[in-house]
């Protein structure tokens, strides 16, 4: 069985390819601004000794990181509508899965970077008359961020592949159109093989850059 | 918002539900087992292979990082059967992917655990009269893979939750019973609420076991690699 590769359907179909491209990156994007956004404040409430805010955000947090994403996803786009006052589609409810899933595991990211602060530039900045929010905006987190680099590139390479499972719920993203056009077609080896690489080219330089900032920020100490 | 909430017929269903569980587990279990000899096969490959191996070794191992896993899985199930000429089931198209998708992963695990192993060892085994083969095997490993055992296992649940995908082929897993059930009672909140429950309590009990597991090795002096 000699297999002719033909991708010649892959290139006629190029459009439908480049509306679920564009798609995908608009999740992606739409959903790591959301989630390192809301991931600060959840972020800072795992910090507090207030349980008020300490253990909503600690059942929250482990609530997104120990389930499936696709069941998140899934949850959102069939049950969630049942009892949500407003009409959910698939993209809403991806975005919404992805998003709450990004900000959970961004929380734990800023977390982990405010915990690395040593405790004297608290102290200090508290010397200076801040108060707690002033701490957090001009002292901890410029200083923090800054090391948390890394793990958010890391998170946001998650993440592009995880809007793949959007096309489960039938959003239109990349894996979804090539799945719609293969079945059309009938080019399942050529479509698949064009998706995982459209993937690769636009993931793997993203891993690239991780580990040489990684390697730049080991070596600085 | 009046949604009377039905547990009950669902529960009615709750065999064909820890069936999946168990189908979840099979799937995430076979996985290990190939997906971990494999992981390190690759490593080593990829560490000590002369370079006609090391550098197509590296970007398999890249591409399977890389790619999303539902890719990977579609490409298995949809395309390689036509492509190599044989039928493969949703069940051997599961186990296969997941395999090789996270022997790609545990093939980094493994990288990062020898090479944080001391050069010192290497020249101690050396100076005992030992090959590369014997201190590998009996002088680094060891060492090496005790300090992986916390991302060993964070690797595992991540793996875990991943398989929800072979839902997607058909494949009767949990979150694939969970929505059959949906569809038959018409109970797709109580369904999806419950499945996404089981889930949970699976996966936190793990999750909390490796917390501890790596608490104890921090306080036992064992550091951990990731």
């Amino acid at each position: 069985m000699e297999h002719q590769w033909d991708f010649s359907a892959v290139l006629a179909n190029k459009t439908l390819l480049l509306i679920g491209l564009q798609n995908t990156v608009v999740l992606g994007a739409l959903c790591l601004l959301l989630g390192l956004f809301f991931g600060m404040f959840v972020g800072a409430a795992r910090y507090s000794r207030n349980p008020l805010f300490y253990w909503p955000a600690t059942a929250f947090v482990e609530v997104f990181r120990n389930t499936p994403v696709l069941v998140q996803i899934i949850w959102f786009y069939f049950a969630f509508p049942i009892v949500s006052p407003f009409e959910i589609d698939a993209f809403t409810a991806a975005a919404l899965g992805l998003t709450l899933n990004t900000i959970a595991f961004s929380s734990e990211i800023y977390r982990a970077g405010i915990q690395s602060i040593h405790a004297g530039q608290w102290e200090a900045a508290k010397a200076l008359g801040m108060g707690y929010v002033d701490q957090m905006r001009r002292v901890i987190l410029p200083q923090a961020v800054k090391r948390m680099i890394p793990a958010f590139m890391n998170r946001a390479v998650e993440l592009m592949k995880m809007t793949s499972l959007a096309s489960v719920i039938a959003y239109g993203e990349l894996m979804h159109q090539a799945k719609t056009v293969s079945t059309i077609a009938f080019n399942p080896i050529e479509m698949y093989t064009a998706v995982a690489l459209i993937f690769f080219v636009m993931i793997y330089p993203a891993t690239v850059a991780v580990r040489r900032l990684e390697g730049r920020l080991a070596a600085k100490g | 918002m009046g949604y009377e909430w039905d547990f009950a017929i669902v529960l009615r269903d709750a065999d064909l539900l820890l069936l999946g569980l168990l189908n979840t587990l099979k799937v995430t279990g076979l996985a290990l087992l190939f997906g971990v000899p494999l992981g390190l096969l690759l490593a080593l490959l990829r560490l000590y292979g002369a370079w006609p191996v090391r550098l197509p070794v590296g970007l398999v191992i890249e591409f399977l990082r890389t790619t999303p896993p539902i890719a990977q899985l579609f490409w298995f199930f949809f395309a390689l059967p036509i492509l190599v000429g044989v039928e493969i089931d949703p069940f051997r198209a599961s186990v296969l992917t997941f395999s090789l998708q996270s022997s790609a992963f545990f093939a980094e695990v493994f990288r990062g655990g020898i090479v944080s192993i001391e050069k010192g060892q290497w020249e101690a085994a050396k100076a005992l009269g030992m090959d590369r083969r014997q201190t590998l095997a009996r002088v680094i490993l060891p060492q090496a893979v005790k300090r992986m055992v916390p991302a060993f296992l964070e690797r595992a649940i991540e793996l875990m939750k991943t398989t929800t995908l072979v839902s997607t082929i058909s494949y009767a897993d949990l979150l694939y019973q969970a929505n059959n059930i949906a569809q038959s009672t018409y109970r797709a909140l109580e369904v999806f609420t419950i499945a996404a429950a089981l889930y949970f309590v699976v996966i936190f009990a793990c999750s909390i076991g490796v917390r501890r597991l790596e608490r104890h090795m921090a306080r036992t002096g064992e550091t951990t690699a990731h």
